[in-house]
């Protein structure tokens, strides 16, 4: 309730925080995505129905404060996109309803969540805000930012290699505000990204995209 | 001479065909990523009458070659990259 009064606007995509991993791909697309952090494991898988829409499932066991699992499907929009002669800007958001389950309590929960982040081939950023109400368990709103650059601008057949830096907000996590100097590499259709955090947490992420 | 007769036509039949495949380079906005350009490859791959393409991230260039005798109109190439999520600056044609 404290973290409603907050009442920030709310972007991003449900579960990713990977910067690349946007919440629709292209029509017909399926991303399946998976993160480990000091906030939890999330795994997510979206299917991309038109150039502005995808369905997908949402699913996070969540650690370092309340333990407990978050579950259900999402709907995600491109809300604006620009597209530049060397970036993109992005605005997507992501919203779900379903469970959240905390020991032998169940209870109905909601989420919505917004993305927008500015990329070109060398440089990286995005801010994404999330507010989620799972009534006696949990409710509370996180940030996230990322800035990022890649050292050479790969090619379509190059894997990319991008150094990154993430600031989290989570007031409801044991460890409130968390800084992740991160690694990530992508090729094709394949992302894997890597990081320690300044909560002594190792962070892991992957996607695929068929 | 039968064996000659029937290869030299083969061949004025296959240099026909290929003078009819169209070379379309398409400059696009918005390509940052190889996710972009998976996207846009899928996309054209699907349609019937494309053949190959390459998608040149540091050239922002989209080359879609087509199959002999088939077409791809700059409407439809138009169509398609936006579906994709990107936008189409210019399209050139050549054989």
């Amino acid at each position: 309730m404290r973290c409603l009064k907050l009442a920030i606007p709310a972007l991003i995509l449900t579960t990713s925080t990977i910067a690349e991993a946007k919440p629709i791909s292209y029509v017909d697309g399926i991303m399946v995505m998976q993160e480990n952090d000091e906030t939890g494991h999330t795994i997510t898988a979206d299917y991309t129905i038109t150039p502005n829409y995808a369905i997908g499932w949402y699913s996070k066991e969540e650690e370092n404060g309340k333990r407990f699992s978050e579950h259900g499907p999402e709907f995600n929009s491109l809300i604006k996109r620009w597209n530049l002669p060397d970036g993109q800007v992005n605005i997507f958001n992501s919203t779900g309803a379903g469970v959240a389950i905390d020991g032998s309590r169940n209870r109905g929960m909601a989420w919505t969540d917004f993305l927008a982040d500015y990329e070109t081939r060398r440089i990286f950023t995005s801010y994404e805000i999330k507010a989620m109400y799972a009534d006696s368990i949990e409710s509370s709103i996180w940030q996230r930012a990322r800035v990022g650059f890649a050292p050479y601008a790969a090619n379509y057949n190059d894997v990319a290699t991008w150094f990154m830096l993430q600031v989290d907000d989570h007031p409801n996590k044991n460890d409130k505000v968390v800084v992740t100097p991160i690694v990530r590499f992508f090729y094709k259709t394949s992302l894997l990204e890597a990081g320690y955090s300044s909560a002594n947490t190792l962070m892991f992420n992957w996607e695929l995209q068929f | 001479m039968k064996k000659i007769i029937i290869i030299t036509a083969m061949i004025i039949t296959m240099a026909s065909s290929a003078a009819f495949a169209d070379t379309i380079k398409v400059s696009v906005n918005g390509l940052v990523c190889a996710f972009c350009a998976t996207g846009i490859e899928k996309t054209f791959k699907k349609q019937s009458a494309v053949d190959q393409v390459n998608v040149d991230l540091d050239n922002k260039l989209v080359t879609i070659n087509t199959k002999p005798d088939q077409k791809l109109d700059d409407g439809t190439i138009t169509k398609l990259i936006n579906d994709a999520g990107y936008q189409v600056t210019n399209i050139a044609r050549g054989k």
